[in-house]
């Protein structure tokens, strides 16, 4: 095996990506769910005989990223490699395991050649209904569903009638969620034929000697990023607005040599709402903002996270205990990346962006169609200004650190009785500075329906707006606003009938100093209306 | 295939298809199958020049005047460049009060994950030119608040003042109701005599407030240039004795009158390209096969498409001038009927070198033409897939492009054993091997994933290669595909021209109609077709059909209700007619199970209908004009993976193989503007049109 050229390592490492988009095409096709088939909530992954994630398929969302190996190992530690044959799926849910909540559903299935293993594909989805009562009010992590212990699904072919009932009886929606784990079942076999074809193609017995290989390389070009950066200790603290009272959240990160290590002591408690990040989604979001600062062109697997070590307090809201709810960890998890950014803003300040907008906006909608029809619920999301980078602006609205799209108004009007106003950038809510942080965008809806609408919202950046980066200005808070009144961040309130409710995100983080901004530069914002002629004045000394 | 078209009839057609670097002429005659074609340079500062150069070129070449000329049909990346190029017309977009930002905000979503420097593409409009109106319709259709006649012309004396030439009217939920949109348009049109006005309604009625707003704008933006330009094309063929009526290729791969193109630009988008995949259904039907992958490799990038069923496979959506390595979302969205079309940043001029993981990586930047591969002797230092090909002797440096061009193969190795061979530590022909296989390997992947998204296997197609580096690679990407037979038609070099001549004269039409299936009003929907079908066959009679030769088809496009997209079901006139609503429902069932694998057990919805009203299909019998003596021209070192390293190859004469001639491989077909390689095991087999089919050992 130590006969593998590059090329053909280059080859096999194609085709292995080229396999996972497929596999996923395939389970995408026929899954239930719109989620996934939507908002491609969803990722497919290979790892090798050892558990090492060797590739994912190229569209997922963020938080999915280098959880699989670790949920693997999670799981042969209660089932270990000699208990599995083939036909095998297990299966957990288990928040502190896989991604961090309960919605996402991993599976690995092991993958045999005549007698040995030879690797696993595993699969995460996101289920909407996985029982429970999941409110943003949770306390504890029971209310939010139904954890699926690390268990077979299927052994040697058949499904566990047990689990399929207990399933069954404990989902609203059980035809659906089963229908999207049964998917999966179809797209392993396929993934295992193809995968045999592969290796026999290529001429290889096994995965692991072109795993070494192709891990040591995604090993060292992310330690050849770190280690032209200079050793020492960078930290960062930001404040996330919380719920009773502001927490805090510290980053200390380490670079020793070609070694990096992420700490979050000093951070806060774990609290009894659902916004903690368990360590799966904590690790997730860490890793993924330092690829992109450091490492961005090469793809995702277990040597990329080698150099990486990341680490937090056990009981603290980025690595919580039981029963602790998580439902939201997007809340504070979505705070890792600006934090990570803002230690190393110290350092190699031209690889990291100004904060961003989020953690991502959304509002629940529930209420009824109007003449006393059917009830509805909806969620519609909406993002904040992009941070600015060290050589350009941040565009306006873009969603980070997840990667959720707005949804159209025409057809949000088509499915509940709420007239959207406006939906516009917001001028002077990017961040002044050298570059300019992304606009926010203002959403306001007038119920338009003949009974009290409810909405909930979670809203972070109001009272803390995301902070500029090396001098820029930090972008606006967010606003939540009824018939023009502010309302509380984090509230549940109803809407009468011709009430309008008004959301503006917030605004990016400035980068560098807004005096040194090209006189160009503001001329353009002013004829765009992005900015405001006193905001000109105020920060660049311009504009009349 | 150039030696002349004899027996004169004035029935003849001509093709001339406006490429980068050529303009491309076809002249077929109808009564003989014969085919000529012609190539002159593009003239980009006014493209008509090239184009009645090349056609009077093509008359004189073949001894025929103007007057024996019946149709011509043309196709031009005018419309797609203007959009890269930003170089439209000073352009307003008036929309409803509060909406200003949607061209702007887009979707919200980052088109490559990793990367924290994601540029987005810039609206066609600046925000100062973007306009709002207190207007109002709500999401059922119906008028909340009219706009007044007043404040428009108001607003038509700012935009007097902003000095635009064009303006788009986009109105929220105006795919249900363009009352309020002809309203503003017929205000704006009185007041600002000489600009164009485009409404999003006539130009594309689909929900999608961000997506119509950017086809509209994107319409408006080109249409005076386009109109312009086709205005002097058809006077200048006027003047030399050329038929009157110009006809048009739209992406979707129909034809129009030059009356109709001129308002909707934005469909011609991709209309070379449509030419091409025309020209491959005709090709594989020529060839026996109904499902052929079309694999168009050039200069920069390569494209493909689905041939299925004899029928290119369509879709309602296309992004133009993507600013980032080809990715989807990275561009303008346009709502137009096009060709279902895959394109990545891999061809001959693609770049390879070694990446962050000490890996080979080709593409997706380019060397283009200028300098080009390191092999043209232009300057180009970077290695490139030609220079790969020409390395493994799949090209040979004499008689590249005919002869026109020698390749300087010393460069080519110089430029591999620099940027590849020497960092990897690999002999310069096991460099050129990693850059030919690996990118053979990525349009393997992409092709094969674009197969799955139509609900199809790869390996059900045959592979159909046109562009001058698609032959080259044809045969060692479909191995790696599993596919069994490669088709390389004669002529493939202006095949997009050639395409225009097979492609009918037809118009698509689209209406919003959103309603639950099982509350449709068939009696209504039929009356909306037979309007929709009256108003084609009148644009059809413009350009010469009948209309007892046109055929109508209808679909509609149906989803779950929930879901957040539509599948295409097409529904038969007598389903219509006979308010057969179970019907439409089992027709939604079978075809969602062939995309999908499976149905749902849930209430399905109607969001809107598709009318498409085509003329006749051309029958297109090519002969192909072969030449007299041995195919045989001598032989050469070409490397085979299969056969373990260089073998002493034959190398042909494409155009002296005769039906039912068979080369087995390994060979070398060399034609004018491409070289077929033929790899060990593989039997080339000419075909009566001159195609030849080359069935492969997997």
């Amino acid at each position: 095996m130590s006969s593998l050229d590059p090329v053909q390592i280059g080859i096999v490492w194609e085709r292995l990506n080229g396999l996972m988009d497929q596999v996923a095409e395939t389970c995408v096709r026929t899954s239930f769910s719109a989620v996934v088939r939507e908002n491609y909530d969803f990722a497919i992954g290979l790892l090798d005989a050892r558990g090492r994630q060797l590739a994912q398929s190229r569209r997922s969302v963020p938080s999915f990223i280098g959880t699989m190996s670790r949920t693997l190992d999670a799981m042969l530690r209660r089932i270990p490699k000699e208990r599995l044959q083939p036909g095998d799926v297990l299966i957990t849910n288990d928040s502190w395991l896989g991604t961090g909540h309960l919605n996402d559903i991993t599976m690995i299935h092991p993958l045999f050649r005549g007698e040995r293993l030879v690797g696993f594909v595993g699969s995460i989805f996101h289920t909407v209904d996985i029982g429970g009562a999941p409110s943003p009010n949770a306390r504890d992590c029971f209310e939010e569903g139904l954890t699926i212990p690390v268990a077979k699904i299927v052994e040697a072919g058949v499904e566990n009638a047990l689990l399929v009932d207990l399933l069954e009886a404990n989902l609203r929606e059980p035809a659906e969620t089963l229908g999207d784990i049964r998917a999966q079942f179809a797209a392993y076999r396929s993934c295992s034929e193809r995968l045999a074809r592969l290796l026999d193609d290529e001429g290889l017995d096994d995965l692991e000697a072109f795993a070494d290989d192709v891990l040591d390389r995604s090993e060292a070009s992310l330690r050849r990023a770190i280690e032209a950066i200079p050793d020492g200790t960078y930290e960062d603290t930001l404040t996330a607005d919380g719920f009773e009272h502001p927490l805090t959240i510290r980053c200390r990160v380490t670079i020793d040599g070609s070694d990096l290590a992420v700490d979050y002591a000093g951070t806060a408690a774990q609290i009894a709402r659902p916004v903690n990040s368990p360590m799966t989604f904590t690790q997730a979001y860490s890793c993924y903002a330092i690829k992109c600062a450091l490492d961005p062109g090469t793809p995702i697997n277990d040597g990329a996270f080698r150099p990486i070590r990341v680490s937090a307090p056990e009981g603290s809201l980025v690595n919580p205990r039981r029963p602790a709810p998580v439902w939201g960890r997007h809340l504070s998890g979505h705070y890792l990346p600006p934090a990570l950014y803002g230690a190393l803003s110290r350092v190699v300040p031209d690889k990291v962006i100004a904060d961003c907008g989020s953690p991502l906006w959304n509002v629940y909608f529930k209420g009824r169609q109007p003449g006393g029809g059917r009830p509805f619920v909806k969620m519609f999301f909406m993002n904040g200004g992009h941070g600015a980078r060290p050589n350009q602006d941040g565009p306006g609205c873009l969603s980070f650190p997840s990667n959720v799209s707005n949804q159209p108004i025409e057809q949000f009007e088509n499915q509940v009785p709420l007239l959207v106003t406006e939906k516009a950038l917001v001028p002077d809510t990017g961040g002044a500075g050298r570059f300019r942080g992304g606009n926010a965008q203002r959403l306001s809806f007038r119920s338009v329906a003949d009974q009290p609408v409810s909405i909930t919202i979670r809203h972070e950046r109001v009272d803390h707006p995301p902070r500029g980066l090396l001098g820029g200005e930090p972008g606006a808070g967010g606003l939540d606003l009824v018939n023009g009144e502010r309302i509380p961040a984090k509230t549940q309130a109803a809407l009468e009938p011709g009430d309008v409710v008004t959301f503006q995100t917030p605004g990016g983080g400035g980068m560098g100093p807004p005096a040194a901004r090209a006189p160009e530069a503001v001329e353009r914002d002013l004829r765009s209306g992005l900015v405001t002629a006193a905001y000109a004045r105020r920060f660049h000394g311009l504009g009349g | 295939m150039d030696s002349g078209v004899e027996a004169v009839s004035s029935s003849l057609r001509i093709g001339v298809d406006i490429g980068g670097t050529f303009t491309d002429v076809v002249l077929l005659d109808p009564a003989t199958g014969r085919l000529a074609n012609e190539k002159v340079l593009t003239t980009p500062d006014d493209p008509e020049r090239g184009v009645l150069d090349g056609v009077g070129r093509i008359l004189t070449g073949n001894g025929v005047t103007a007057d024996a000329v019946r149709t011509v049909i043309h196709g031009t990346t005018l419309v797609a460049n203007a959009l890269i190029e930003r170089k439209g017309v000073r352009t307003a977009l008036v929309t409803t009060r509060g909406f200003r930002d949607v061209l702007e905000i887009g979707r919200e979503l980052r088109y490559s994950i990793y990367d924290l420097f994601i540029d987005m593409p810039t609206p066609l409009v600046s925000r100062a030119l973007r306009f709002e109106v207190d207007e109002r319709l709500a999401a059922d259709g119906s008028v909340l608040q009219r706009p007044d006649p007043e404040a428009i012309r108001a607003l038509a004396a700012e935009l007097r003042q902003a000095e635009v030439q064009a303006v788009a009217v986009v109105f929220l939920h105006a795919f249900r109701n363009d009352a309020h949109e002809r309203l503003v348009k017929d205000v704006l049109l009185a007041e600002l005599p000489g600009v164009t006005v485009c409404t999003s309604f006539e130009v594309m009625p689909q929900i999608g407030e961000y997506e119509r707003s950017s086809t509209a704008v994107a319409n408006a933006f080109v249409q005076p240039i386009f109109e312009r330009y086709v205005g002097r094309l058809v006077a200048g063929m006027a003047d030399r004795g050329l038929p009157e009526d110009l006809y048009l290729m739209l992406a979707d791969g129909g034809t129009v009158h030059h009356a109709t193109a001129v308002r909707y630009p934005i469909r011609l988008v991709q209309s070379g390209p449509a030419g091409g995949a025309q020209a491959a259904s005709v090709f594989g039907r020529l060839a026996g096969e109904r499902d052929v992958l079309c694999f168009d490799m050039g200069g920069t990038t390569a494209k493909a498409c689905l041939i299925n069923d004899g029928e290119p496979v369509r879709a309602d959506q296309f992004e133009v001038a993507r600013v980032w390595r080809f990715a989807k979302g990275s561009g303008l969205p346009l709502q137009v009927p096009v060709i279902d079309m895959i394109e990545i940043g891999a061809g001959g001029g693609s770049i390879a070198r070694v990446d962050a993981l000490g890996l080979i990586q080709v593409g997706p930047e380019s060397a283009s033409s200028k300098p080009g591969p390191a092999c043209y002797g232009l300057g180009g230092v970077e290695p490139t897939v030609t220079d790969a090909d020409l390395v493994l002797g799949y090209l040979d440096a004499a008689s590249f492009l005919g002869g026109d061009m020698v390749l300087d193969k010393a460069a080519a190795e110089a430029a591999i054993g620099r940027r590849l061979a020497e960092p990897l530590g690999l002999s310069v022909v096991d460099a050129a091997r990693g850059i030919h296989e690996t990118v053979n390997e990525s349009m393997a992947q992409a092709a094969t994933i674009h197969a799955l998204e139509s609900g199809r296997k790869v390996q059900d197609f045959a592979l159909l290669a046109i562009g001058g580096a698609g032959p080259v690679h044809a045969c060692n990407l479909a191995k790696r595909m599993g596919v069994r037979r490669v088709i390389c038609p004669i002529g493939a070099g202006v095949a997009s021209a050639f395409g225009f001549l097979a492609a009918p004269t037809s118009f698509e039409f689209v209406r919003a109609a959103m309603a639950p299936l099982a509350d449709v009003d068939l009696g209504e929907v039929d009356a909306m077709v037979r309007e929709l079908e009256g108003e084609g066959l009148a644009l059809l009679a413009t350009a010469g059909v009948a209309p007892e030769t046109a055929t109508t088809s209808t679909s509609a496009l149906i989803r779950y209700v929930g879901q957040g997209y539509e599948v295409d079901v097409p529904v038969p006139r007598a389903v219509l007619e006979g308010a057969a609503t179970d019907r439409i429902g089992e027709l939604f069932a079978e075809r969602y199970q062939a995309l999908f694998g499976r149905t749902e057990a849930m209430a399905a919805e109607i969001i809107s209908w598709r009318v498409v009203v085509a003329g006749p299909k051309p029958a297109l019998e090519p002969v192909a004009r072969l030449e007299e003596g041995s195919s045989l021209r001598g032989t050469r070192q070409v490397h085979f993976a299969e056969a373990g390293g260089f073998v002493e190859t034959p190398v042909h004469d494409r155009y002296r193989l005769r039906a039912g001639h068979r080369v087995d491989g390994p060979a070398v077909l060399e034609e004018r503007e491409s070289t077929i390689i033929v790899p060990p095991g593989a039997q080339a087999t000419a075909d009566a049109h001159g195609n030849l089919i080359i069935d492969l050992q997997l």
